[in-house]
């Protein structure tokens, strides 16, 4: 290897599928953008006051989030044994670690906003059909189900959040930096997360058509939990008309990618 | 227990091991290091090498199943947040002695084989005894099990083999002293977080107690196997005394042994007895009564 990783255009298939997945290739991706940030931002990054209601709408927000990353944390972390081959366990290790820095740092932020029980205000303020969703994606990383939960968590989950964070952050530059930014980063872990999952399910889905349909009937499951989940976090916010349609598109966007009707 | 598993958090991690200790290396060890060309050059050390690596990957790949496994079933956030940062140290490991197999010849596509070839089989059954407790989802018989039985084992034998190999052949040295540094952590969790959940569950002692003597069981059969039954050791040996001579190195030592002069016997029984003097202390500190193992 050479001293800043290999040139990816000379690897064979095999070698850059491993490198991809290695720790090594994560760390100098994550690098450029948690270097010299705590928590997720930079220490001059400027906190702008949010009067009442922003503050209460943001802390409901972050409470769904939470939630969404709690479950990925447990799903990555619930896959490694079920992984086929030992660079996919090596990606789902690092996904684990994304996905645990991710709650830690919107925890903090909602510490931050003055939320005193972090844990009980996510339990009262978030969404039940996101619990619902918890509860499918365990039970397909339970059962060892590879192909489903990996699609269910990889590229529903992460298309879910992705919509969300990538939404979110257009409408926190000006208002909130201190978030934006902490989304920004999130963002960047979410692309390479969802690229993992439709490059695994993409190859299987070419070599196994019977595969899709499999995939077909989870997303049937759930994609009205994922809309369901938008429209209530949406309505209790007051978010407008034109956010709701922007972050159902930016997700069908990003989960029709693979081909899944 | 909220102050302390503040210093077990994510962002203390990343500024201590990825931007730490880590920065600047590249499968665990400075770029553009290799292992020495004696060693390289000599197929009864390169054996010697690809065998003992083998056993490494072993342990790391249960410390992988089993610190993933543990993140599901952990009681709080914060547990689940360390364990993911373990989770990925322990893939590290895997990486950087998968690696080191390559770099001393093995072809990527036999790693399974050279692996199930040389997997010593009194490991695999330590490992299968703990990875059945994850797989009940038995949290403080888990960390148990992986933070202080596992990973101590794993830090003396790490230590071990670094007082071995620093001077000899510093990329292999550099390596282990990245994993050493993290498997510190790692057992400061396990004793940390458990004491508290064990006082508070004592009914869980017996269980546990069972559990170390078996696992201790297989780990003294597994050092036997190395020691003992080690092909060509006077070989490598020899060879060994002959690179450090040649590189006007001094022998080394550790736990108050000359590794160089003393027989396999004497080494079984000093890194055994290290590692079983460690267990009764750490199991102590949690409220755990030492249970002797049978002696292979």
């Amino acid at each position: 290897m050479e001293e800043h990783g290999p040139n990816l255009h000379d690897l064979d298939p095999e070698t850059f599928c491993d490198y991809v997945h290695s720790f090594q290739f994560w760390f100098d991706a994550v690098q450029g953008y948690l270097e010299d940030r705590s928590y997720g931002h930079r220490s001059d990054t400027p906190t702008k006051e949010l009067d009442e209601k922003s503050r209460d709408n943001l802390i409901t927000v972050l409470c769904n989030y939470c939630v969404g990353e709690t479950m990925a944390l447990e799903g990555a972390g619930g896959l490694i044994r079920v992984a086929p081959n030992r660079a996919t366990k090596i990606f789902l290790s690092t996904q684990a670690v994304d996905e645990g820095r991710h709650l830690e740092i919107l925890e903090r932020r909602l510490t931050e906003l003055g939320v005193p029980r972090v844990g009980e205000e996510i339990e009262r303020r978030a969404s039940p059909k996101l619990f619902e969703f918890h509860r499918h994606l365990l039970a397909y990383v339970d059962a060892g189900d590879w192909n489903k939960a990996i699609f269910a968590q990889n590229v529903i989950l992460e298309s879910m959040e992705f919509a969300s964070f990538y939404t979110h952050s257009v409408h926190t530059l000006e208002t909130d930096p201190k978030t934006h930014e902490l989304l920004v980063g999130i963002i960047k872990d979410e692309r390479r997360h969802i690229g993992f999952g439709q490059n695994e399910l993409a190859r299987r889905i070419a070599a196994d058509a019977s595969l899709a349909r499999e995939l077909a009937q989870v997303r049937k499951d759930l994609d009205p939990l994922v809309f369901h989940a938008f429209d209530e976090v949406m309505e209790k916010t007051g978010a407008p008309r034109d956010r709701r349609t922007d972050t159902g598109r930016a997700y069908l966007q990003a989960v029709e990618r693979l081909g899944i009707e | 227990m909220t102050d302390f598993l503040r210093a077990y958090s994510i962002q203390q991690w990343l500024e201590s091991a990825p931007q730490g200790y880590l920065e600047d290396t590249q499968y665990g060890h400075a770029a553009g290091e290799k292992e020495p060309a004696p060693l390289m050059e000599n197929d009864a050390l390169r054996e010697q090498a690809i065998r003992s690596t083998v056993q490494l990957v072993v342990g790391e790949r249960c410390a992988l199943a089993a610190s993933s496994g543990l993140i599901n079933s952990a009681p709080d956030e914060g547990s689940k947040r360390f364990l993911a940062t373990q989770t990925l140290d322990e893939a590290r490991h895997v990486e950087v002695f998968t690696q080191r197999l390559v770099d001393l010849g093995v072809h990527r596509t036999k790693l399974e084989d050279v692996i199930r070839l040389h997997a010593n089989p009194n490991l695999v059954k330590f490992a299968e005894l703990l990875l059945e407790q994850v797989d009940k989802k038995d949290f403080i018989a888990g960390v148990v099990g992986q933070n202080v039985i596992l990973e101590g084992m794993a830090f003396h034998v790490f230590e071990m083999l670094h007082a071995a190999n620093k001077d000899l052949n510093p990329k292999f040295g550099h390596t282990l002293s990245g994993t050493i540094a993290d498997e510190r952590r790692h057992v400061g969790f396990g004793e940390n977080r458990i004491g508290s959940w064990i006082s508070q569950r004592p009914e869980r002692k017996g269980d546990i107690e069972r559990m170390q003597r078996e696992m201790s069981y297989y780990m003294l059969a597994t050092f036997a196997d190395a020691f003992r039954d080690a092909p060509d050791q006077e070989e490598v040996n020899r060879l060994r005394s002959n690179m450090r001579r040649d590189a006007g190195q001094e022998n080394p030592e550790w736990g108050g042994v000359d590794l160089a002069a003393s027989s396999p016997e004497e080494l079984e029984g000093v890194l055994a007895d290290t590692v079983l003097r460690e267990f009764k202390i750490r199991l102590e500190r949690i409220g755990v009564e030492y249970q002797t193992p049978l002696r292979p």
